[in-house]
Order: structure tokens, then C-alpha cells, then sequence
């Protein structure tokens, strides 16, 4: 009887977490066009809805709508099973991402103890997806866009660990819950290297989740589309899901390391939560629409000589505080 | 080792001054409009459709012998007081090329250049118009925005 009631908690809770990643990417695709559109002095979209709040509805009913072509050259396979690498990696983070607590129970679907370490391991799988695309489409845009995703991945992986080790060291947990309590007197990014350490976890992120000013895997200009320029209709829609749902999951543990998680006055822990994590998903955008899209070698160079070597400093630095 | 330092240095503050320059901009008003509901007025010397204003015509036909494309086209009659009546104004717009020159020959500015623009429509027929006809542009003038 037991083990049908946790049955069903499981459903329920998958459901409720796959309702909310639809509706936060819907929001979030409305959300970086009307951002965008106010910093170029535009209003956006304003036609479906309060201000075009139903825009993304409207586009993914057409996405829905629409034939699913697969082109004639396509390694069949590996060509379809890519959006769905590329999106069940993100859906499965949100075990670990600890939205607060309501009425005493904490929502957290599994509070790991292992939880951040889980975390990173199970998002370098989408990088999978982005590269069984590339391969699967067969097309030589689309490899060189997966050939640069994965590189660009593995790179901008490291200083993102270095600066979460950081993390780690401080709170002497993986867990991402207790990470969230042991800031309760003082958010991780008020102090010095952990505030080092947020930049440079903000900026592997933003290089994580393939965005501008790191987006050469999909450069418009060069590479067409880069991985997905061989898909269309709901395959595609599902990477535009898998990059919003990592957009929200690279901020959402930014906002858990370093900015004291679900923690606040006044307001519930969930709005809190929200309110931080959609914060740093629009510095994000603002990045995305201020700034230019680097070279490939100005990339490669930029983790490996700058970033890497800080954040083993700030690394090091952290264990001399922490001993001292 | 110092130029390294100087240039991590001199790159975050290039960038926060270009995100400077995108918030300053996200709190400007918005210099699009939303244009079948919002429309701007169209300029002084805009030439849009041949408009006309008919008590004002002396017939003098300036305007069919200057119009380039031969749009143009006029009858007239004459009363027993010798006055003459126009009988028919008709305006191809499928020829108009908008050149204005009617506007500028005209001697009492009976002809001119009205600030009609949204023109599309679905057939011939409807490009045939009859100048003397006070509805012509009605339904050109209030598009309807569906």
C-alpha cells in the first residue's frame, strides 16, 4: 500500500515538475523577447494577450502544428533520439533544485546527499544531445556546431567546478539543502573569494547554457543555425525547452550557492526563490543582448588563461581562509 | 604579467560601461509604434492617393495634358449659361506613378495629393476611381484591423 502511495507521489511530483519547466521556458522565451525588444527601444511582443503574454502559447501550437520533417540524409537514430538528450537531463536536475519549503514540507523532490555533484553530472549529458544532433543531421554546419559545443562544454566546465568546489568548501555539504541553510546568516556572496567565485560561475554558465556571448555552437553567421539547423517543428521546440530549462538551472543553483537559495524576509520561500533565480536569468539576457559573440579561439583562450588560473587561485585562497 | 592583469581589468570595465549602455536604454520609452492600431500623421509634402476637391475644378484639363502615365481622365458639359459641369473624374490608380505634377499644375488646387497610403486591395475594378464619387476613399480610409 505503501510503495503504490509513493507511486503516486512520484507522479505527481514528475507532473508538477514538467508543468512548471513548460510554463518557465513559455515565460522565459516571453519574457528575453520583451527584454530584448525594451533594450533596442521596441515594445516587443504585444498582440496575443496582456503585452503578448501568450505569444510563446500561440508559438508552440504552431510548433505543434507543424509537419515533422526529416531530411532525406539524416542518420535516422541518432537524429531523432538528440532533442530528447538534449531536454531529459535538464528535467532530471530538478531533483535537486530546492524551491523553498510550504507549509513544512521542503519542496525538494529528492534532497541528495550527493546533490550538487549529481547536479553537474547529469548536465554534461546534454552536451550529448547537442552532439548526436550535430553527427545525427549529417550536415556540416551542424557538426562543426556540435564539435564546437563540446568543446566549448568540457572547457568552461572546469572553472564552473572550481567555483562550485569553492562553494562546497565553505558550506562542507553537497547537499543542496543544507548549502541553503548553512547561508543563514550570511549569503555565500558576501564574502570575498565566494563573490570571485560567483562571477566566474556566471560566466562558465552563461557559456554552459551556449548564449551569447558564447554561442558560437550556434552562430547565426557562420553556421547557419549550428546544431539544430536540420530541425523543425517540436524536435525543435524541444531545444528550445532543454536551453531554457538550463537557463533556469544554472541560475537557480546560482541563486542556491551563492545568493542564500529560498531564504528571505517577509515573502514565502518559493517567491524568494523565483524572484532570485529570474533575477540572474535576466543579467543573462542583459549580457545576451549587450554584448558581441567572441571567436572560437578567443573562447578557448579566455577559460584557459583566464578563468581557469583564477579560480585555482580563488580555490587556493579559499583553503588558506578556511585553515587560517 | 601586469599587461595580463591590466587587460582582465580594462575588458570587465569596457563591458559594464556596454551594459550601461543597454540599461540606459531599457528605460527609454519605446520609439516604435504599434502600427495598424497607432498610426503616425503622415508628412506635409507626403503625396499619397489623387484626391479632389470638386467645387474647386475650372476644367482646364492641366492636369490630364502634365500627367505622365495618362491616369487621368475627364468629360465635361456645358449649361445654356455657358458654365461648364464636370461629367466624369476617373483616376486609374493601377497608372499613377505619385508624381505630384498634377497637384503643382493645378491652377485652384483642385486636384491634390491626399495622405492615403495603406492602397492594397483585392481587385482591378477597385483601382478605377471615380473622383466625383464623395465615398471613394472610405473604405481606404478606416482600413479595418482585423
Amino acid at each position: 500500500m505503501v510503495s503504490v502511495l509513493t507511486f503516486i507521489i512520484m507522479i505527481v511530483v514528475g507532473a508538477v515538475i514538467l508543468g512548471f519547466i513548460a510554463v518557465s521556458a513559455m515565460f522565459l522565451i516571453w519574457w528575453e523577447r520583451k527584454v530584448s525588444a525594451h533594450m533596442q527601444t521596441r515594445y516587443g511582443p504585444m498582440r496575443v494577450g496582456w503585452h503578448g503574454v501568450f505569444q510563446s502559447v500561440a508559438d508552440v501550437i504552431k510548433l505543434l502544428l507543424k509537419e515533422d520533417i526529416v531530411p532525406a540524409g539524416v542518420d535516422r537514430w541518432i537524429w531523432w533520439f538528440a532533442p530528447f538528450f538534449a531536454v531529459v537531463p535538464s528535467v532530471m536536475v530538478f531533483v535537486c533544485i530546492p524551491f523553498g519549503e510550504m507549509f513544512g514540507i521542503d519542496l525538494i523532490p529528492a534532497d541528495l546527499n550527493v546533490g550538487i555533484l549529481y547536479i553537474i553530472a547529469i548536465t554534461s549529458v546534454c552536451t550529448l544531445g547537442i552532439f548526436m544532433a550535430g553527427w545525427g543531421s549529417n550536415n556540416k554546419y551542424s557538426l562543426l556546431g556540435a564539435m564546437r559545443s563540446a568543446a566549448q562544454i568540457i572547457s568552461y566546465e572546469i572553472p564552473l567546478v572550481l567555483s562550485i568546489i569553492t562553494v562546497v568548501m565553505f558550506a562542507g555539504t553537497l547537499s543542496m539543502q543544507k548549502i541553503v541553510e548553512g547561508q543563514k546568516e550570511m549569503w555565500f556572496i558576501f564574502r570575498p573569494n565566494l563573490a570571485i567565485a560567483f562571477v566566474i560561475y556566471l560566466i562558465s554558465a552563461v557559456a554552459e547554457t551556449n548564449r551569447v556571448p558564447f554561442d558560437i555552437p550556434e552562430a547565426e553567421s557562420e553556421l547557419v543555425a549550428g546544431f539544430h539547423t536540420e530541425y523543425s517543428g517540436m524536435k525543435f521546440a524541444m531545444f528550445f525547452l532543454g536551453e531554457y530549462t538550463n537557463l533556469f538551472i544554472v541560475s537557480a543553483i546560482a541563486a542556491t550557492l551563492f545568493l542564500g537559495g529560498w531564504q528571505g524576509p517577509l515573502l514565502p520561500p518559493v517567491i524568494w526563490f523565483l524572484i532570485k533565480t529570474y533575477g540572474i536569468i535576466t543579467v543573462i539576457m542583459w549580457f545576451r543582448w549587450t554584448f558581441p559573440r567572441i571567436r572560437v579561439d578567443q573562447l578557448m583562450g579566455f577559460t584557459w588563461k583566464v578563468l581557469t588560473p583564477i579560480s585555482f587561485a580563488n580555490l587556493a585562497f579559499a583553503g588558506w581562509v578556511l585553515l587560517k | 604579467m601586469i599587461r595580463y592583469f591590466i587587460n582582465i581589468i580594462t575588458g570587465a570595465w569596457s563591458l559594464i560601461i556596454g551594459l550601461m549602455v543597454t540599461l540606459k536604454n531599457t528605460l527609454r520609452r519605446a520609439v516604435t509604434i504599434q502600427y495598424p492600431t497607432q498610426k503616425l500623421p503622415m508628412t506635409e509634402r507626403f503625396r499619397g492617393l489623387v484626391d479632389l476637391r470638386v467645387e474647386k475644378c475650372i476644367k482646364c484639363y492641366q492636369c490630364v495634358k502634365i500627367c505622365p502615365t495618362g491616369c487621368l481622365a475627364i468629360t465635361h458639359s456645358e449649361t445654356p449659361e455657358k458654365k461648364k459641369e464636370l461629367v466624369t473624374f476617373k483616376y486609374n490608380m493601377e497608372l499613377c506613378c505619385f508624381c505630384g505634377f498634377c497637384d503643382q499644375v493645378c491652377p485652384t488646387q483642385a486636384i491634390y495629393m491626399s495622405k492615403i497610403y495603406e492602397i492594397a486591395t483585392y481587385g482591378h475594378e477597385k483601382l478605377h476611381i471615380d473622383l466625383l464619387n464623395p465615398e471613394k476613399y472610405r473604405e481606404w480610409l478606416n482600413p479595418t484591423v482585423k
